[in-house]
């Protein structure tokens, strides 16, 4: 197994104020799966999916990527984890303002020995003739277009998004998806996305429904739809 | 209704608590500070102004070879000019090395304020001059032995025409520590004899002139009808005497250079509070644009935004001026009372020093953040809404040569990105560097030039006689010497010692041609004095001018100096062929009685300048030193702080990519660093140029001349407090970028 998630616990607040967020999540995935977290708000998805990329903790359970327990290691390992094996893609892109495009991008393959050609992926991403703006002379498309690029130029095992077209329109939201699936395909990373946009389940390899904390549904999807076809 | 967003205020003083501690501190120490200096300083210039009529300082005096006939007496009184006799003796004390000059008890003119115990009122009682005995560490009840005389001291007292300690008129510094005053009784001063005894006179008129330059005129008229009926050895107008004057001009001088110090201190801090709030408004500008899209208007906003900086400054320079009247004012007068003898002074109300500290400050605060944050709340409620706060964005970030790696480019944009910032940072660290190197280099400056002196003196004896006497002392040379004034506008002439030399001198290393002239490098540095120049210079009592051209400059670091050939100085001064007035002289020559002997200089005599600044500013220097301290670290941590927060976000974002804390600050920290390296390395010459205008400044006042001297070791120093100082920052920032959390990427949208 690829991906092991296994009893994962995790609350937020104590006394009358706490919430108990995730209450004991097992899951697997295989590696080169693209795997759908769908939940209305407050369901934990977004907190499951922190945990995997070791910027939250769990209260309880482990997270292995090939055997390798995220819980055990220290802050300096943590970082080396996320360093080797995942890129982060989020629903506000986060790209750093005063580097331009190029460069965010290659803020992301510094931290590989065997990064993706940085100009290939810029042409990949339709990104090639701005590279040299700020991130805020591009519209929200070509900003996680951008952010996109960064996650994938040090080519990871796993592609963590968050909300990734939240803040993008139907059209827009389309092409970023479909970029989301070829890079998958021509690739192999493993793609764990977080969603409360239904129709997005119907690219996906494997689908996980959570509801207050717990998985309602775990399942693989064999009527899976190329992102092109997607309609919502 | 009251503006709800007052409300905030408490808690953004909370939430940047760091922040405003450090400037609340700064503002109230520096202003507090200042204010204890500008109301020691008002208040000792009020008692030292009303001294003059509160102790009847003389309006002059004049020294003569022999008593005054009645023929002068006589001029006196058709001049209406008062005048009084006030003899002294300079004696040697035998515990200590020293002189004192002793004075019959004054009643009439130059009275004598007594700081501790009471005037002398027999025979064999003195009082002493109240800082010469801390310099000595005399006490009342002490006894001092002055030549064979044991005396009882009964107080310590300030003779109002001594507030410092000049020995002589020409000295370039008075010397507290070697030189003091004194009065005894009638009884007491008899028994000196009439060996050793200066005729010296004090005068007053009966009608003041109304300015300096009326006392000019009058005191040059005054000097010719005396050089009529006397031989006069020394004359010294008030306005001329810096045993009166220079206390007055310091105190004043002082006052300007605080309330500068504390103005420019202040631009810098108001630049950085414009700084921080201008971060505020970025990150909350969705806040503003909503507010302002509310009905807010853009006045009330300004208001907001405003009332941290306006608030600390206020309050900081009320508790700096309440610490300024009460702890700092007393460190003041201390520092004052090391240097001067002024009389007893009670502390008055200073409005013109809380105009300096606080209403000024306040001002500037205002001005300097209602122009910068106005023109930033200037945009539209839109604008805000959409972040889009820099009206001048250009389209495309500048372009960086793609060959560099993309860590140093990421250095270079967070460089460019903060540039305010570190703009601010740079003109800091220029005036830290200013303040340090004057704590760090007018000591060694002294201490060169005590050296300089001492390896350069034209001989280890040298004295001037009052008439052409033989020695027996084997080595000792004769020399020719006398004083003229330089010409020019200012009211205090400079004196010039001239000086004619034997030939093939073993004292003065000069070849002279034919009616050649030399200057000391002293001469030639205050004067901008070089080969082929000519001098004018004016006889002091006489109404003659002599001229001539510089034939080369000579090292004599210890006086403003001519040299030529005893010969041509003969003749220059109309002398016989064969005429001498001074010995120059490896040991001590003891055939020639003292009263032939009109001075005697020794190593002691010429490093007095040096001796007596190191001792007035040695405390101060160490206090300018900590203050450039402080202000380097407080400004580039206030900025640095600004600089990792304002970032703050993309921090966390590269530690979410998987960027090590050590990466992290490699970008953030190092960049800070690199403009810090850089900036010392920039600032520093600058500093030292600027350094070297303050100190010709500062000494130009002074007779004589200290050439401006900052060793290697200084900038060394400087380097070594701004590496250190700097590495206690990067290392809290270090710890800054290390605490910002990965979920703050996740929780702030742009």
């Amino acid at each position: 197994m690829f991906l092991e998630i296994n009893q994962i616990k995790k609350h937020f607040g104590e006394g009358d104020s706490r919430v108990e967020v995730l209450k004991g999540i097992d899951v697997e995935i295989e590696k080169g799966e693209i795997c759908v977290l769908l939940g209305p708000s407050g369901s934990g998805k977004s907190t499951l999916l922190n945990i995997i990329g070791g910027i939250d903790s769990a209260d309880s359970g482990y997270i292995a990527i090939n055997g390798e327990k995220t819980a055990d290691m220290n802050e300096k390992k943590l970082t080396q984890y996320r360093r080797k094996h995942l890129g982060y893609i989020f629903q506000m892109y986060n790209l750093i303002p005063n580097l331009n495009i190029k460069e965010n991008i290659e803020v992301g393959a510094y931290l590989s020995d065997n990064p993706l050609d940085v100009d290939e992926i810029l042409h990949t991403l339709g990104l090639y003739e701005h590279r040299h703006k700020l991130p805020n002379q591009l519209s929200g498309g070509q900003q996680q277009r951008t952010a996109i690029g960064r996650a994938i130029v040090k080519n990871p095992d796993i592609l963590l998004c968050d909300e990734p077209t939240g803040a993008l329109d139907y059209n827009t939201s389309k092409e970023i998806l479909k970029l989301i699936e070829d890079i998958n395909k021509k690739y192999g990373n493993t793609v764990v996305m977080v969603t409360h946009n239904d129709a997005i389940k119907n690219m996906a390899d494997r689908v996980i429904k959570l509801r207050d904390g717990v998985i309602r549904k775990n399942y693989l999807n064999e009527n899976k739809i190329s992102a092109a076809e997607l309609d919502w | 209704m009251r503006n709800p967003l007052i409300k905030r205020i408490p808690k953004e003083l909370k939430g940047d608590f760091a922040k405003y501690i450090v400037l609340f501190t700064f503002i109230t120490v520096m202003v507090g500070f200042i204010s204890g200096f500008l109301v020691a300083s008002g208040s000792m210039t009020q008692a030292y102004d009303e001294s003059f009529e509160k102790y009847h300082i003389e309006d002059g005096n004049f020294e003569l070879l022999y008593q005054a006939d009645e023929a002068l007496e006589e001029v006196f009184e058709q001049e209406k000019i008062n005048l009084y006799e006030n003899f002294y003796y300079d004696k040697e004390t035998k515990d200590f090395e020293s002189t004192i000059r002793i004075f019959q008890n004054r009643e009439e003119v130059n009275l004598v304020c007594v700081m501790e115990g009471e005037l002398p009122a027999k025979e064999h009682e003195i009082a002493i001059d109240r800082m010469y005995a801390e310099n000595n560490g005399l006490e009342v009840g002490d006894v001092l032995e002055i030549g064979d005389k044991s005396l009882t001291t009964t107080g310590l007292v300030a003779l109002s025409d001594y507030s410092a300690l000049y020995e002589s008129n020409s000295d370039m510094m008075f010397d507290a520590l070697k030189f003091g005053v004194a009065v005894v009784t009638k009884e007491c001063f008899d028994t000196f004899g009439e060996g050793g005894l200066h005729y010296s006179y004090s005068w007053n008129y009966d009608e003041r002139p109304a300015d300096d330059m009326e006392a000019k005129e009058k005191a040059e008229e005054l000097l010719e009808l005396i050089v009529e009926k006397a031989v006069i050895t020394n004359f010294n107008p008030q306005y001329a005497n810096q045993a009166i004057q220079f206390t007055g001009n310091d105190l004043g001088r002082d006052g300007m250079v605080m309330a500068a110090l504390l103005y420019i201190i202040v631009v810098i801090i108001a630049f950085i509070f414009a700084i921080t709030t201008i971060n505020t408004i970025t990150k909350e500008a969705m806040v503003i644009g909503t507010l302002r899209a509310s009905g807010y208007t853009r006045g009330e906003l300004l208001i907001h935004y405003l009332t941290m900086p306006i608030l600390i400054t206020i309050v900081s320079a009320l508790l700096g001026n309440i610490l300024g009247y009460t702890v700092f004012k007393d460190i003041a007068a201390d520092i004052y009372y090391q240097s001067y003898s002024l009389p007893t002074y009670v502390t008055i109300w200073n409005a013109d020093a809380f105009v300096k500290t606080t209403v000024i400050p306040v001002l500037l605060m205002l001005g300097i953040n209602f122009v910068i944050l106005a023109n930033k709340l200037k945009l539209s409620p839109l604008k805000f809404i959409r972040r889009d706060l820099n009206p001048r964005q250009k389209k495309k970030a500048f372009r960086l040569n793609t060959r560099i790696g993309i860590m140093k480019r990421f250095r270079l944009r967070i460089i460019f990105q903060n540039m305010p910032n570190y703009i601010m940072i740079i003109v800091g660290i220029f005036l830290a560097n200013v303040i340090l190197l004057l704590g760090v280099a007018f000591p060694a400056l002294l201490d060169k030039y005590q050296t300089d002196i001492a390896s350069n003196m034209l001989a280890e004896y040298q004295y001037v006689l009052k008439a052409p006497l033989e020695t027996e002392n084997e080595g000792a040379e004769k020399y020719c010497v006398t004083t003229l004034e330089t010409v020019d506008d200012k009211l205090r002439s400079e004196q010039v010692t001239v000086m004619g030399i034997a030939p093939e001198s073993e004292f003065v290393d000069i070849s002279f041609g034919k009616e050649e002239v030399y200057i000391s490098d002293s001469y030639a540095e205050k004067f901008s004095l070089g080969k082929g120049d000519t001098l004018v210079m004016q006889a002091e009592y006489e109404d003659k001018e002599y001229q001539f051209t510089v034939a080369g400059v000579y090292h004599y670091p210890a006086g403003i100096a001519v040299f030529m050939e005893q010969e041509y100085f003969n003749e220059v001064f109309e002398y016989e062929a064969e005429y001498f007035n001074g010995y120059f002289a490896s040991t001590e020559i003891t055939d020639i009685e003292e009263k032939y002997i009109a001075t005697k200089i020794t190593e002691d005599d010429l490093t007095k300048t040096s001796r007596q600044l190191t001792h007035s500013l040695g405390s101060m220097m160490d206090m300018i030193l900590v203050l450039g301290v402080v202000m380097y670290m407080m400004i580039i941590y206030l900025l640095t702080k600004i600089i990792i927060e304002k970032n703050a976000q993309s921090i966390s974002m590269t530690k979410i990519l998987g960027y090590t804390n050590g990466e992290i600050s490699g970008l953030y920290v190092m960049a800070t660093s690199l403009v810090v390296i850089g900036a010392l390395a920039l600032t520093i010459p600058l500093a030292d140029r600027v350094m070297e205008y303050v100190c010709i400044w500062m000494l130009s006042e002074y007779s004589g001349w200290i050439p401006y001297y900052a060793p290697i070791t200084a900038y060394l120093k400087m380097i070594m407090l701004g590496v250190v100082s700097y590495a206690i920052i990067a290392f809290t920032q270090y710890r800054k970028v290390k605490r910002i959390p990965m979920d703050m990427a996740l929780k702030n949208v742009e």
